[in-house]
């Protein structure tokens, strides 16, 4: 949590943003703001578009057949959807973290080189600096030092999750989405994770079903429900006043 | 209560178990018998004739004695020509069809017709191989003819094996990949096809096997009676284990002498292709180590 170095600089900004997959009105105008250095929770029930949502900020709906989008959305004042912006141009500065860990069947070192040979580093002590560097920001480094020719499949699900967290902090992105990140994973690696987000001091976007997850480590919470952005404000607010009744249900257990 | 009713009476429930697998075990094994009277008559009969001249030597006097080398040669020559035809195809469309390829008209008709080109006889391929790549083409009857022909015969079966391996590698690969930056041509060739890789090489060996023992595509396009050296470029004819059997079984004048000849082939033939199977359940176990997903 960086609330008190915030500094009211919006990164990421949506503008009526609505999305079709088919005939299904996923999100209905749904308008935010996600400011630097701040980790921008939301939550929602299954299905509320919350997840919808955070892909579409790195563009990793558009392989969707059928998907539709209207409305704006801007990181650092330029259109992601634009006509000249590209995806994987986006995507090498918007990082990503999934909801399973996904590392790929190669080592730990690999893993965390991909992203930066993709963009051309090869010199092998760049790399080597890279890797470390990414493994002690993912709070790794201590386990793995010595492993990193071992298959990141041999880790632990903690371990694994770290390793992809590591894998995007090598591309040394402006902003990092994760969705659900820590929703196959065990307490003790839940933890590692969540401590890992609430200091990192990047600007983050996380997906969660877990509210007390929301309330611990963000700065702000948006609550999703049926496609609609309902509430949005500092995470503190939102769950001891939260202004919209739909709210007050949700984060008192009474659905969802 | 329902659990009184006749049907879940356990001696009845168990009897019926009893004769349900019964039934199974029986089918299985006479497909394995079947399969066990096969070789074992091949082997029995093909044993004696199994010697190092005879898989070494070329055949002497009218085929009744000697070896049958230059056949092992030109099924081998024949099998990776006709691999080196079907692989960058079958992969390439196998891509297509499991990593591009959007539902559409394009897409059921090159399905429909892969899966019509596993249905056609393979004597229909020799037939066509000799239309079009010994007359068309002008390649006579040669070692690059037979092997364009073989590869077509195989070629449904490499993309349906390449594709499904395809298919089974996790989506969460390539949205790791693209996630990362890559593009999507990127993310196939540097995660997405090294973790399929095992799948398609298994079904290609398969398919390698299958090739081997073809007899009809090559009779037309690319095997000869008898050859008295190792080919010297794709443009010659060669001999072939499969067509050798039948060449001796069916066109020679001294049938009945040769016969130890023919099941001597026959059982190389066999333990070649079987060989090959093999191969491909070693490959497919090795490499399917350590991967868990």
């Amino acid at each position: 949590m960086a609330e008190q170095n915030a500094t009211e600089t919006v990164v990421i900004s949506a503008r009526d943003v609505d999305f079709f997959y088919g005939e299904f009105h996923a999100l209905k105008g749904v308008s935010m703001d996600m400011l630097e250095h701040e980790v921008t929770a939301m939550i929602g029930p299954s299905g509320c578009g919350k997840s919808t949502f955070l892909k579409l900020l790195n563009r990793m709906n558009d392989f969707v057949p059928g998907a539709r989008l209207a409305g704006d959305i801007l990181i650092r004042g330029e259109p992601v959807y634009g006509p000249d912006s590209d995806p994987v141009d986006i995507r090498r500065k918007v990082g990503m973290v999934f909801q399973r860990p996904n590392p790929f069947p190669k080592s730990i070192y690999d893993n965390i080189c991909y992203g930066p040979r993709l963009v051309g580093v090869r010199a092998k002590q760049e790399l080597d600096a890279l890797v470390e560097k990414a493994l002690r920001a993912a709070a790794l480094w201590d386990e793995v030092k010595d492993l990193l020719g071992k298959s990141a499949m041999d880790l632990s699900g903690g371990q694994q999750q770290r390793v992809c967290i590591a894998r995007a902090l090598a591309l040394e992105p402006d902003i990092l989405l994760m969705d659900e990140p820590t929703s196959a994973l065990d307490p003790i690696a839940t933890a590692k994770v969540e401590e890992w987000i609430k200091t990192s001091g990047l600007t983050i976007v996380i997906v969660t079903h877990n509210m007390q997850q929301a309330a611990r480590i963000s700065d702000r919470t948006a609550f999703f429900y049926m496609g609609s952005l309902v509430e949005f404000g500092k995470t503190r607010d939102l769950f001891t006043r939260p202004r919209e009744t739909q709210t007050e249900n949700y984060i008192t257990g009474r659905f969802g | 209560m329902l659990a009184a009713r006749r049907g879940f009476e356990p001696r009845r429930r168990r009897r019926r178990e009893f004769t349900a697998l019964l039934f199974i075990r029986l089918t299985g094994a006479f497909t394995a018998g079947v399969m066990a009277l096969v070789v074992g008559f091949i082997a029995f009969n093909g044993a004696g004739a199994i010697s190092v001249p005879f898989l070494t030597e070329y055949p002497r006097d009218a085929m009744t004695a000697g070896g049958i080398l230059p056949a092992i040669e030109g099924t081998l020559i024949l099998a990776l020509g006709a691999l080196l035809t079907a692989v960058p195809l079958g992969f390439g469309a196998a891509v297509y069809l499991a990593e591009y390829a959007r539902p559409g008209p394009l897409v059921s008709v090159i399905r429909l017709g892969v899966l019509n080109l596993s249905g056609v006889p393979s004597v229909v391929f020799g037939l066509f191989g000799l239309a079009l790549f010994v007359k068309t083409f002008g390649f006579g009857r040669s070692i690059l003819a037979g092997s364009l022909t073989l590869g077509l015969l195989i070629l449904p079966t490499v993309v349906a094996a390449s594709e499904e391996a395809l298919r089974q590698t996790p989506q969460s690969f390539r949205e790791a990949a693209l996630a990362l930056g890559a593009s999507r041509w990127q993310a196939i060739r540097q995660v997405v096809l090294p973790a399929a890789l095992p799948g398609m090489l298994t079904g290609a060996i398969l398919a390698l096997g299958r090739a081997a023992g073809e007899t009809a595509p090559i009779v037309f396009t690319a095997s000869c009676a008898y050859t008295l050296a190792s080919p010297g470029s794709v443009f010659q004819e060669v001999m072939a284990l499969s067509t050798h059997i039948l060449n001796l079984a069916t066109n020679g004048t001294r049938i009945e002498e040769t016969l130890p000849q023919q099941f001597g082939t026959a059982l190389v033939l066999l333990a070649l292709v079987l060989g090959l199977s093999l191969c491909a359940i070693i490959v497919r176990a090795k490499l399917r180590k350590g991967r868990r997903w």
